[in-house]
């Protein structure tokens, strides 16, 4: 027994003193060493990194069958069995480069990321809410990025010769139905989404992925933000109103809430407006979110919003002064919006989500009363899974429920119509190297009111000849219902149609960012009016071409940055009433702008200032015999910003568009009639006044009296 | 029989002397390396310790300890690192160790969020203007976390105490309560026995240089 015993730890003896030197070098696929990779037995602490010269050596106890296991950042884990029996092992190992985040190159053509996670986005979520001339509006702050054309009278985002409706708001990949507040005829409307709200704002001016349909320009995807991680109280004062919100965090989940009363009435007291206001807007607003955790992997989110505005104005005749049509517009607005996401196994997420819109209008002109209501429910179920780390794939079908009704108080029918669009897609994603990707995609939609499925094609590719610069192309067929004015009268009209064709450089480099695009769209099936018989059709068509700028900069000087954009258009459509293809009175062929932002340390202030200028637009004047032939003077506008914090949870913001007045014009409106003399009186569409002034103080109570609301402005 | 009994006593014994040999093992590599990685000045001496905290910990998936170093080793490379693609880099991967520590029921969850913390406030580093907002909110909520479990965590003392006093420099406003936060830091840190073993005792020199700046 003592024997066996003895021999038994002899035996264990020997194990442990018999010792195998392991060694080696690690190269990259092109031969070349790479140092500080981890080198291992799995299993054991035995190891050591890479020198220098790529080299390992080290010794270990452990016998008979092992694998060794290489890792590095960038390159993908290595295995290798090696049999451990006392005599020296050499080995080489070859590292496989592996797609990543950090080096791989990325498809910009025709898009915009913005959002405080990513490093490689050109533009932030917090410059929406830190640019002068934006207050505060998402629209406002992307309108100074190229692809998009400024028109002043209307507030949305018109992009690359598309009209303001082509472009869709999604939030959390939800459709939104109408995502612009109410606003006067010929006045700005605000986005009805405050950008606080969103950690990442995608905003793409063509070419976008196939999970996107019944848009023909451009989509606006906003990714809201996910469970909050401190409770807090918000009061904002303002110079038009007032605001109070409140978040409040529980271990797993937070819900804020906001409510909002703006009456801008004082403020058209104090300034002169050029509108004459029967009673100036007052809106009620309430908005609420809920963020719930749902086990590891799951998180839902539920948003809420919902407005009540109204006013009314006069509209002077333009032959006569003196009559007077009154104006007036009470809307209602109700939005709901619940996405869920969940990983449903290593490699696959899913994500769902629900939204309704329903917006009620009631229209008042002169003694007609109109009331109009638009309503659509939106779901969506997507899957998401990895292949491998270079393959990449989407699946995803909807449902797009879309009802309208307008009736008008003299007439006993109303105008309606219900369309349901149901729509598939796919798309795949391959990285073939670091430098190379190529994405294809397919989206089929199937219409009720035309009883009709079509299936249009997305294609795009990104390639990185160098360390940073990289080209992107994207090429996609786009289709978007007609207008509800049209669809309400001819609910068998064709969808309308394009094409986008984009190339696109970009070079990010430490801080700074280079980026030029040339683009050709082509629209087809646009819907045109005939003047004489009225009857509607699908005849129009048209193209849009031009090349754009963008340059970005925050390091040469320290706490200043500023970015320029410039984007040329030249386009051509014949839609609604014209007679042939022009250009549009929403087009414009030059737009600049030139955005800065600077912190005064001493003052304890953000200052903020924005140029833009946009060249003459057409406009139609019936008294000559080309349509659409003439042009408005060119458009500038200098802004201006201050944030002061004299307490870290106090902002005191002052704002402060047109700060030189300059008396833009917008177009002309003319008589529907000739004059005596047989001529057609016009009338320009101004600003409503040459300022917006802005002042408001706002006020963060929360445990660590740090946080204040300085994105939300 | 009586020998049958013996030899079974014998192999019980064993298994404990060698369950021992295992975990005087663990704890003599791990203060080896946590002695190593608190030394460590450059940033490829850190990823050396790193990589060898990754291997013990990829061999002991039931101790927090390695995922802690080896995430406290990262985030010291993020500091020593120039280049902001490396330093996000490394935060990634320090942010995932912290995570799965988490999961580990024997773990110190004040020290490991109070670690959270730190990346968080580093992530803060590489773009200030726009991640302020989003990290430092969850920096303050990891201090508060692990402040919230142990009170007396000298680390989380000291790393709220820095954040307080960078939101109060970039607001130029007071900086008293930063300080007071410090030297509460700097109590806690002296109670704390400044030997090596498995417990957490970085961060005494980083609050008494803090505390300066506070005269």
């Amino acid at each position: 027994m003592k024997t066996c015993l003895l021999s038994f730890f002899v035996l264990i003896q020997t194990l442990a003193l018999a010792q195998t030197k392991i060694s080696g070098i690690v190269t990259d696929e092109k031969g070349e060493v790479i140092p500080g990779a981890n080198v291992s037995i799995v299993g054991a602490y035995d190891g050591a990194s890479t020198n220098e010269e790529g080299k390992f050596q080290f010794t270990t106890q452990e016998k008979g069958a092992l694998v060794l296991a290489v890792s590095f950042i960038g390159y993908k884990p290595f295995q290798q069995n090696i049999t451990a029996n006392g005599n020296p092992i050499q080995v080489t190992i070859i590292l496989k480069e592996s797609i990543n985040e950090l080096e791989a190159v990325v498809i910009t053509a025709g898009s915009f990321n913005a959002s405080d996670e990513s490093r490689r986005t050109v533009f932030k979520a917090l410059d929406i809410a830190t640019t002068a001339g934006a207050t505060a509006d998402i629209a406002g702050a992307l309108n100074t990025l190229p692809g998009t054309q400024k028109v002043g009278e209307s507030g949305r985002l018109f992009v690359r010769g598309g009209d303001g409706t082509e472009t869709r708001t999604f939030i959390d990949g939800m459709l939104v139905l109408d995502a612009y507040g109410a606003a006067a005829p010929n006045t700005p409307s605000r986005g009805r989404f405050l950008p606080f709200m969103f950690k990442g704002t995608s905003f793409s001016t063509g070419g976008y992925s196939a999970e996107y349909g019944q848009a023909l320009s451009s989509a606006l995807v906003l990714d809201s933000k996910d469970t909050e991680s401190i409770s807090r109280t918000d009061i904002g004062l303002l110079s038009i109103g007032a605001d109070v919100a409140h978040t409040q965090v529980w271990n797993k989940a937070s819900l804020a809430g906001k409510i909002q009363y703006t009456n801008i009435r004082p403020y058209f007291g104090l300034i002169n407006q050029e509108i004459e206001w029967d009673k100036a807007p007052l809106s009620y607003e309430g908005s609420a979110a809920f963020r719930q955790q749902v086990g590891k992997t799951g998180l839902l989110k539920v948003f809420g919003n919902f407005n009540q505005s109204d006013f009314s104005l006069f509209e002077k005749d333009i032959l006569d002064e003196n009559q007077r049509t009154r104006f007036q517009l009470n809307n209602g607005y109700r939005y709901i919006n619940t996405a869920y996401k969940q990983a449903i196994s290593k490699n696959w997420n899913m994500r769902s989500g629900t939204s309704f819109t329903h917006i009620k209008n009631d229209i008042g002109i002169g003694e007609i009363k109109v009331d109009e209501v638009d309503k659509g429910i939106h779901t969506k179920w997507v899957a998401e899974g990895s292949l491998s780390d270079a393959a990449e794939i989407v699946l995803g079908a909807e449902w797009i429920n879309h009802s309208y009704n307008v009736k008008v108080d003299t007439s006993v029918y109303s105008l309606q119509f219900k369309e349901d669009l149901l729509a598939s897609f796919a798309e795949s994603q391959y990285y073939i190297s670091n430098n190379f990707v190529i994405k294809t995609g397919v989206r089929a939609e199937y219409n009720s009111l035309l009883n009709k499925v079509a299936v249009d094609p997305r294609f795009s590719l990104a390639f990185k000849p160098g360390k940073e610069g990289q080209f992107s192309f994207a090429y996609g067929r786009f289709r978007q219902s007609p207008r509800n004015e049209y669809v309400r009268i001819n609910s068998t009209l064709q969808q309308e149609l394009s094409s986008h064709y984009i190339l696109s450089y970009q070079l990010v480099e430490n801080s700074r960012t280079f980026r030029a695009e040339v683009y050709y769209k082509e629209y087809e099936n646009l819907v045109t009016q005939n003047q004489v018989t009225q009857r509607l059709a699908n005849d129009g068509a048209g193209y849009a071409k031009g090349f754009e700028f963008f340059w970005r900069d925050n390091r040469s000087i320290e706490r200043l940055d500023y970015w320029l954009s410039y984007s040329y258009l030249d386009t051509k459509r014949k839609q609604g009433n014209f007679p042939e293809q022009v250009m549009p009175s929403f087009a414009s062929a030059h737009n600049f702008s030139i955005v800065g932002k600077y912190y005064f340390v001493v003052l304890k202030s953000q200052v903020g200032l924005t140029y833009s200028y946009t060249s003459g637009r057409p406009y139609h004047n019936p008294n000559e015999n080309k349509f659409m032939n003439g042009r408005t003077p060119y458009y500038s506008d200098l802004s201006f910003n201050w944030s002061y914090l004299p307490k870290p949870n106090i902002i005191v913001h002052f704002s402060c568009t047109n700060v030189l007045g300059r008396d833009n014009i917008f177009g002309y409106q003319f008589s529907n009639q000739p004059n005596n003399e047989g001529i057609y009186v016009s009338r320009p569409i101004r600003q409503a006044a040459p300022r917006f002034i802005f002042l408001g103080v706002f006020i963060t109570l929360s445990k660590d009296k740090v946080n204040n609301q300085l994105p939300s402005l | 029989m009586k020998s049958k009994f013996r030899l079974s006593l014998v192999l019980v014994w064993l298994t404990v002397l060698f369950a021992q040999a295992e975990d005087d093992k663990y704890v003599t590599t791990m203060k080896k390396q946590i002695l190593a990685v608190y030394q460590a000045q450059t940033v490829e001496s850190l990823a050396e310790v790193v990589n060898t905290f990754d291997r013990i910990s990829a061999a002991e998936k039931e101790k927090w300890e390695p995922l802690y170093y080896a995430a406290f080793g990262r985030v010291m490379m993020a500091t020593r690192e120039t280049d902001n693609k490396k330093k996000d880099a490394y935060l990634e991967i320090a942010l995932k160790n912290v995570e799965a520590a988490k999961q580990i029921a024997s773990a110190d969850v004040s020290e490991v969020v109070a670690l959270e913390g730190f990346v968080y406030m580093m992530m803060v580093t590489v773009d200030p203007a726009s991640r302020g907002q989003l990290y430092s909110g969850k920096a303050f909520a990891a201090y508060q976390k692990a402040l919230q479990i142990n009170p007396n965590n000298p680390r989380a003392l000291s790393l709220l105490a820095q954040m307080q006093y960078g939101t109060a420099k970039f607001f130029n406003g007071s900086t008293d309560e930063a300080c007071q936060t410090g030297q509460e830091a700097v109590a806690k840190f002296k109670e704390e026995k400044d030997e090596i073993s498995l417990k957490p005792i970085w961060g005494k020199g980083m609050a008494e240089k803090f505390l300066s700046q506070c005269k």
